[in-house]
């Protein structure tokens, strides 16, 4: 342990702690900064993080340095004030603060930290600056431009110790440098958005996001990505019923400050035309009244074969146990949704919790095997989630009976064959918990109302369970039920920021 | 209790005898008044009241009337679609769509520009906020009616047409 | 059934003169208003550019009113909700029954007397009648079933019953100096003069006793500065809140009728109805063709006037507005250079003739007349204060009503009782 003191506080780390790090934890701020980033190399090059450290000739750059035991340090010095101050009027003396039209504009470093830091008035007139090409396509996702870069070397570092595809560089020297990617070569590797997540201006941009929203109108909601089994933690970003994009959220256990491009792109489907909003019977659409009433005629014996699916949350999973305990049971079609992995963080189970479907005990089937199923049921189906119809020996089966429940988001082939349809949510218009291909449960939160006449699964299949069983009052209640239910030794009500593991094999 | 600053007359609830009577203080109100009606009588032509649609008001420089948007010199509009007038504005009347202009130079354009006329406060923030001068309240138009709600939300090509009056 | 026809011309006589006084008065309340005010008041509605100063408006008000769409609250009492207006209305036209518009009219030998009904206790139907217009107001508060109306409704009850004793107490000073409870008898009694010069009104009798009656009039037909029942600034609109179209508008029409029942009234007892001051019913029928040609004289030179400022403002106005408005100057001074002319040709005619029977209905329509014009002046009067005064608070109401006016009222009959017994009554 080093024991130092920082603006006059007394303050303990780790040895080896970055001295960045040791103002972070005693300024409760970070110190400002472009270059440097927890999960990059050290590179040192914006000077911005420069400290006064007493018995030093000259200030040094803070995340570049080790603490040492007995050192003091000073971060709001006249001195530091100055040079962070004289620092960011050279980083933005060719800058064509072009704010009005640029997307980084409300989370941009320059902008924030001009506001703490800089507030001088600017010495260089806009037609003395440097001007470098604007809105070029680089890759498949992102948007370079160079006048706006600071050349904090973020992007290349990425592309070199993350990804190691190394597309980008930073070319020519002085006030001529610039950011760009090797020649003949683009940005698209399956990561490359994140360029644009670490980039502090607005150089690198999104084509998705690009002008679709100013972000200080965005609202966020803490999720966990339905892409993969990894289960990247995201930030929700959305307004007005309207989820725009996701940006990773740090956790060093699971996807550390990364997501891949795939996984951004999934919340189109949150709001594709195809989404099943409202009740439907025999392709008529029917409102929740007359659904229930429905209801009660197609599973007037109760439900003898119960498909569940990866897709869903381990609690609704759980619930599904309850609905029909004498049920044969299905995890729905085993190997459904397979894609690339890779040794980064993509799996190529593209599912968000085929995990917790073994967790809850249902075991999934090949098609033929659910067909066998299907066709053996003497009762009522209820298939919740996913889309086993889309195996052609599932729909064939499913063909014909008129005692189909199906519980979903969208109008695929299940939805279209079952006889009564009952609109669920997503992802991003409930709370629930998804476990990992770790294991890990981690839990995500509602960001978005439900379209249509859509509501929560979880009180969809509440309205199913036999009189004898007790519907749970709250997501609460529900999530012990499911605790006790699966014997779990983890509280999912208050689960840890970065998830917990549910034990059993990795 | 000090009598200072009170209007002349204000008895400060002491009346005199005759003031206590009120039939007498009724006589003087009515004589007031009846002196206005005369006088008013006699000399129509003083009374400050406006006879609207034929004679209008004549405003200062810095009313602020409907909005217009300001053009480039090829007709384009001005405004880059920063959305910083519908950020500010209070109402939350104004509505921007943002696309990509083919101009890389231009960037960013507004592919819609709506205002709801109706929930505008006319408060000529949206003119403070906008960093291009794209916005202006400066047309003087304040007479805008129109019989439905659809009408009072006029479009990008409105905004810019210097012809329009009032509403759609 | 002589009978039942002439009092069928009677009735609708009266009901003509106020139903006529109503949109009249309309009128003179948003104009006097306006001028009282320094405003220009209604000058728009218009029939082909005629606008006659905003008299108009009252007819395109009418017509707004009756087409509206009729909103009603869902809780209301359905009966009850309908009948007040209707009640609030007719008992405002009722009261007209025993007030004399004139002394008599002879007719082809037969001789009329100008009252629908000459009750022999006229002063107590007036004040019966005159209650009853309470269930209106409380009917109407009541059964639209809400809370504001409610209040409107108790606050009109209260206020009647407070002003109700000092109306009676007034009256009664009256009947006691001309013992009679009749109208006709007490405006008969207001003919002659009081030492030779001064006309022997009821304001003359019985001054004290009028102070009292006016404002208890002002009090019941909850006009300014008494008109709490409607109190817009604290209960919104009163008791007639949840009312609109045609039944808002009888509630609009009852409040002008009983400003008209209120003038009649007080022209009738205390300023001597159809009495003409010094020119009582022989000398009238005596100078009935002097006073005629005076008439028609006067009606020229009026008519003339008008005429001239009319043509002025045909000279000001040219094309003013460009549209039909332009053709009203002309059209005015038209108008009155016609009835200027007509007015002539009658004064050349030498009407001065018209023999006995003539002089007899000249100086029964010159009684009427005079009546119509007290009222129309004690009409004008409610409107005057209207404008005038600001309301009463509640509480000062009450205050005025039972510590101020009934001891007044008291006293006042109490001195009349005395001095009727040492002096003798007035007949």
């Amino acid at each position: 342990m080093a024991k130092l003191t920082i603006d006059g506080g007394a303050i303990e780390v780790a040895d080896g702690t970055s001295l960045f790090d040791a103002c972070r934890l005693a300024r409760g701020e970070a110190l400002p900064h472009f270059c440097y980033h927890p999960d990059l190399s050290i590179a040192g090059v914006c000077r911005l993080c420069q400290v006064e450290v007493e018995g030093m000739p000259k200030l040094t750059i803070a995340c570049n340095t080790t603490v040492r035991d007995g050192m003091v340090v000073h971060t709001r010095s006249e001195k530091v004030r100055k040079a962070s101050q004289q620092i960011l009027e050279m980083h933005l003396i060719n800058h064509p603060v072009d704010c009005p039209i640029c997307d980084q504009a409300g989370e941009c470093g320059l902008q924030n930290q001009y506001m703490a830091y800089g507030l001088y008035d600017s010495q260089v007139a806009e037609s003395d600056k440097v001007n470098k090409a604007k809105a070029q396509v680089i890759g498949p996702h992102v948007i370079l431009d160079k006048e706006r870069c600071v050349l904090c070397s973020r992007c290349v570092r990425f592309c070199n110790e993350v990804t190691k595809t190394g597309e980008m560089g930073i070319f020519n020297r002085g006030d001529r440098a610039e950011i760009g990617t090797a020649p003949g070569r683009e940005l698209d590797n399956a990561y490359s958005v994140n360029t644009v997540d670490i980039c502090p201006v607005g150089a690198l941009t999104s084509r998705d996001f690009r002008f679709q929203k100013r972000v200080w109108m965005l609202k966020s909601a803490d999720g966990v990505c339905a892409g993969c089994a990894t289960g990247c933690n995201v930030r929700v970003d959305h307004e007005a019923g309207r989820v725009y994009r996701l940006k990773p959220r740090r956790n060093a256990q699971v996807n550390g400050s990364w997501m891949c491009d795939e996984g951004r792109l999934t919340y189109k489907d949150v709001h594709a035309d195809d989404r099943l909003v409202e009740p439907s019977w025999r392709g008529q659409a029917v409102t929740w009244a007359d659904a229930k009433a429905r209801l009660a005629e197609v599973a007037v014996g109760g439900f003898a074969l119960v498909v569940g699916s990866a897709h869903q949350s381990l609690e609704e999973l759980g619930l599904l146990k309850l609905v029909a305990p004498g049920a044969v049971f299905s995890g729905g079609l085993a190997g459904s949704d397979m894609g690339v992995g890779d040794d980064l963080l993509r799996s190529a189970d593209r599912t968000p919790n085929r995990r917790g479907l073994q967790l809850a005990g249902l075991p999934e089937h090949d098609a033929a095997a659910l067909a066998v199923l299907v066709r053996a049921a003497k009762g009522a189906i209820l298939v919740h989630g996913g889309d086993p119809a889309a195996a052609p020996e599932v729909a064939a089966a499913l063909a014909g009976r008129q005692d189909v429940v199906y519980v979903g988001t969208h109008r695929r082939a299940t939805a279209q064959a079952a006889t009564l349809a009952l609109p669920g949510a997503t992802w991003a218009e409930k709370a629930g918990i998804f476990v990992n291909r770790q294991g890990r449960a981690q839990a995500f939160a509602q960001a978005v109302a439900r379209p249509g006449q859509a509501r929560e699964d979880w009180r969809v299949l509440a309205e199913l369970l036999p009189a004898t069983a007790a519907a749970p009052a709250s997501l609460k209640a529900l999530r012990e039920a499911v605790r006790a239910q699966l014997g779990l030794g983890i509280d999912l009500d208050r689960l840890p920021a970065d998830g917990a593991l549910t034990g059993g094999e990795a | 209790m000090s009598f200072e600053g009170l209007p002349k007359g204000s008895t400060d609830g002491r009346r005199s005898p005759l003031e206590s009577i009120y039939l007498w203080e009724v006589v003087k109100g009515l004589a007031v008044t009846g002196r206005h009606l005369v006088h008013n009588i006699f000399h129509t032509g003083e009374m400050p009241t406006m006879q609207y649609p034929e004679e209008k008001r004549v405003y200062g420089e810095r009313f602020r009337g409907r909005h217009r948007l300001m053009q480039r010199e090829d007709g384009t509009p001005r405004c880059v679609a920063c959305q910083m007038c519908s950020t500010y504005c209070p109402a939350d009347c104004i509505h921007i769509t943002a696309a990509e202009h083919p101009d890389p130079a231009i960037e960013k354009y507004p592919a819609t520009f709506d205002i709801d006329l109706l929930r505008c406060v006319y408060c000529g923030l949206c003119e403070e906020a906008c960093p291009c001068d794209a916005i202006r309240l400066d047309t003087g138009i304040y007479e805008i009616a129109a019989d439905s709600r659809e009408k009072f939300v006029v479009d990008k090509e409105f905004l810019l047409n210097e012809r329009t009056r009032g509403t759609r | 059934m002589a009978i039942v026809l002439e009092s069928l011309a009677k009735i609708v006589f009266m009901f003509l003169l106020i139903m006529g006084m109503v949109p009249a008065l309309i009128w003179a309340e948003r104009k006097g208003a306006a001028y009282i005010q320094d405003r220009t008041g209604p000058n728009r509605a218009g029939i082909g550019g005629v606008r006659l100063a905003g008299l108009v408006h009252p007819i395109a008000d009418v017509l707004k009113l009756v087409f509206k769409e009729d909103v009603a609250p869902t809780h209301r009492h359905r009966a009850l909700y309908a009948l007040a207006p209707w009640l609030v209305m007719t008992v405002a036209v009722s009261t007209y029954a025993v007030i004399p518009f004139g002394d008599f009219l002879t007719l082809g030998g037969h001789t009329y007397k100008l009252v629908v009904a000459d009750l022999q206790v006229g002063l107590l139907y007036v004040l019966a009648v005159a209650s009853l217009g309470t269930y209106g107001i409380v009917l109407a508060g009541w059964a639209a079933n809400n809370k504001f109306t409610f209040l409107g409704g108790i606050r009109a009850t209260a206020q009647m019953i407070s002003y109700e004793i000092n109306m009676g107490l007034a009256i009664m000073g009256l009947m006691l100096v001309f013992g009679s409870l009749r109208l006709t008898d007490i405006v008969a009694g207001q003919g002659g003069l009081l030492f030779g010069w001064l006309p022997m009104w009821g304001v003359v009798l019985q001054p004290l006793g009028f102070a009292l009656f006016i404002t208890s009039v002002y009090a019941e037909t909850n006009r300014n500065p008494f008109d709490l029942p409607e109190g817009e600034s604290e209960i919104v609109a009163g008791y007639h809140l949840e009312y609109s179209s045609l039944k808002f508008a009888l509630f609009f029409m009852a409040e002008y009728c009983h400003m008209v029942v209120g003038a009649a009234m007080i022209s009738a007892l205390y300023f001597g109805g159809y009495q003409v001051p010094w020119l009582p019913r022989p000398m009238l029928e005596k100078h009935a063709g002097l006073l005629l040609q005076l008439v028609l004289g006067l009606t020229v030179a009026a008519s003339l006037l008008f005429a001239v400022l009319f043509l002025r403002r045909v000279q000001r106005e040219k094309g003013k507005f460009g549209d039909a408005r332009d053709r009203e100057p002309v059209l005015g001074a038209a108008f009155w250079l016609v009835v200027a002319l007509a007015a002539a040709g009658a004064f050349a005619l030498r009407p001065g003739d018209i023999g006995a029977a003539g002089a007899s209905i000249f100086a029964s329509l010159f009684q009427v007349g005079a009546f119509v014009g007290k009222v129309v002046f004690f009409a004008w009067l409610f409107i005057w204060v209207r404008w005038t005064l600001p309301r009463f608070r509640y509480d000062q109401l009450m205050r005025l009503g039972w510590k101020v006016m009934l001891p007044l009222g008291l006293a006042n009959l109490v001195v009349t009782a005395l001095v009727v017994a040492l002096v003798g009554s007035g007949k």
